[in-house]
């Protein structure tokens, strides 16, 4: 009875697993394989298809990459300063005003982007920044502060304001007492947030795929619908791109995974 | 006095402002704005724009395809509301051990949460298709069928992240309370309705909410894996007509009406949610 457990729950993990088996055999696998022996193990392995998708003639994998990078990197950047530094205004301020701004703010965590999308595109468009990066980036903020505020309005909760009361009868300005004393106490918050909204903003999809528009290229996530319709009955390519998609994001993932446990157990826990 | 409010001026600006100013450009004036547009003629064809009170509503509510739509994002986020609760609270109890092999299997359930799903819709897309390595019935071909398909691949999709919620929340309660129901002879049921389940409430409550608020916004799922079909709007979310009508779309008055509707829903629908929970949390 009690070898059941393990063999179990490798069995149910064996079978959950399946489709992510059927993606990396099948891009190390001629195209006909694919077809004709959808479950074999790729003998010999094959890297055409890696090499198709890396070596297009158009570079669209690198350029989108070099969108994703650029997109992630920036959002998520900002989106870590900006809300760690309004969290910490709203949950320490005496002033009335916050707490309602501060609840505004979490009602956001539930806005459908569906809802906003069109009059995203409106705004943008009257600033100058619609089919750019930078609109992106500014729109994925906007979006996405709620989650970060939450996060660190949670974390700044639990610690003792007389830390920083003490610093600041020292004279420091609230600016100082902020990134000398306040913010580097902030981290394993800061950890949860990148992680979350890197992976979020990486495999975001209607956002990029409407603000940046086909002019300005794509992300590497809208380059793997664009390319559906391209390689149409091509899986062996269709595969290699979704890999090569999800790759970075993966790597970044298992990199900061034990941060991220973390966070989302103190989190859970509270 | 001068002095010192000149400097709550600064901070604010300096700390506040930045964030409030993008989050009130890009995400209020936005929901404000097609609150606004529900209520106008807008096309992206037309010169201009009229006023239209409740005329864009009446042509929604009189809309069968918009009750269509609106029935398959209930039974989507019911399904993706449920199942993975449910299994995920399943398989984080049969994982809920601190060796390297369930540690291992652990990271085989949360590989499909930090996946896009544009990436997990072309993976089972390809393996659902007809001609697939898993193509018995028309998984997505089927009208009467392709709903459930949807829901299923997201279901996939969000049950590790279940799994590691509800394995921090079994990480939160204390071991001696189930020594002491051991001692007093309570069985496994008796413990796990009696203690586990009442110390995962908060799990319970964010793995609740993130699949409402996950499942109601169905859209990129759709697109791939059936593009609102077969037939007409047979698997087409709201969140998936509202953005091929305005966005992609030239009705723009009609869409926003449409989204003015669907944000009533969902903020309705996660406060009574919330509620419950949080009442259940706080009962202890």
């Amino acid at each position: 009875m009690k070898a059941l457990r393990p063999i179990g729950a490798v069995a149910l993990a064996a079978l959950f697993f399946f489709p992510v088996y059927v993606v990396v055999t099948g891009m190390l696998k001629p195209v006909k394989d694919i077809q004709s022996s959808p479950l074999g193990l790729p003998m010999p392995p094959t890297t055409a298809n890696l090499g198709a998708v890396l070596g297009r003639e158009d570079g669209l994998y690198w350029s989108a990459l070099l969108n994703s990078v650029q997109i992630t990197v920036l959002s998520v950047v900002a989106l870590t300063l900006l809300s760690a530094m309004l969290a910490h205004y709203l949950v320490r301020s005496t002033a009335r005003w916050t707490r309602p701004a501060l609840l505004m703010l979490l009602s956001g965590l539930m806005i459908p982007p569906a809802v906003i999308l069109q009059p995203i595109t409106q705004v943008l468009g009257a600033v100058g920044l619609m089919n750019s990066v930078v609109g992106v980036v500014c729109a994925n903020v906007a979006y996405y502060l709620p989650f970060g505020v939450f996060v660190f309005a949670g974390f700044i909760g639990g610690v003792p304001v007389e830390m920083e009361e003490a610093a600041s009868i020292d004279g420091a300005s609230r600016f100082r007492l902020f990134w000398q004393v306040v913010f580097p106490t902030l981290r394993p918050a800061a950890a949860s947030v990148m992680i979350f909204l890197g992976v979020w903003v990486w495999n975001d999809f209607l956002t990029p795929l409407i603000v940046l528009g086909p002019e300005s290229g794509t992300t590497v996530t809208v380059g793997v619908y664009r390319s559906v319709g391209e390689y149409s009955t091509n899986f062996g390519t269709l595969y290699a791109f979704s890999f090569l998609a999800s790759l970075p994001v993966l790597l970044f993932f298992v990199a900061l995974q034990k941060q991220f446990v973390a966070g989302l157990t103190a989190g859970a826990v509270k | 006095m001068r002095r010192s409010s000149s400097r709550s001026v600064r901070e604010f600006a300096g700390f506040a402002l930045p964030g409030l100013f993008l989050y009130g450009l890009l995400v209020l004036v936005p929901i404000g704005w097609t609150v606004v547009l529900g209520f106008t003629d807008r096309n992206r064809f037309a010169a201009a724009t009229h006023w239209v009170g409740f005329d864009q509503f009446q042509r929604l509510f009189a809309d069968d395809q918009f009750w269509l739509v609106l029935k398959n994002t209930f039974v989507v986020t019911a399904i993706v509301v449920v199942v993975p609760n449910a299994l995920g609270l399943a398989i984080a109890l049969l994982l809920n051990s601190n060796t390297l092999l369930y540690r291992l299997l652990r990271s085989v359930f949360f590989t499909p949460v930090i996946l896009s799903g544009i990436v997990v819709s072309v993976i089972w897309q390809s393996m659902l298709r007809p001609g697939g390595v898993l193509d018995q019935v028309g998984w997505l071909s089927d009208p009467s069928i392709a709903l459930y398909s949807i829901s299923g691949i997201i279901c996939w999709q969000m049950l590790g992240f279940c799994v590691v919620v509800y394995l921090a929340g079994l990480n939160g309660v204390p071991r001696e309370l189930y020594e002491a129901a051991i001692v007093d002879g309570a069985g496994w049921w008796r413990r796990f309705g009696s203690i586990t389940w009442p110390m995962i409430a908060s799990a319970v409550t964010i793995n609740t909410v993130m699949l409402l608020i996950s499942g109601f916004k169905v859209y990129e799922h759709i697109l791939v894996l059936t593009n609102g079909g077969p037939g007409r709007n047979t698997t087409a979310s709201i969140a998936f007509d509202v953005i091929e009508k305005g966005v992609r779309g030239d009705r723009i008055g009609f869409a926003a009406a449409e989204a003015t509707v669907m944000l009533a829903i969902i903020v309705a629908l996660s406060g009574v949610v919330l509620r419950v929970l949080r009442r259940r949390e706080v009962h202890l």
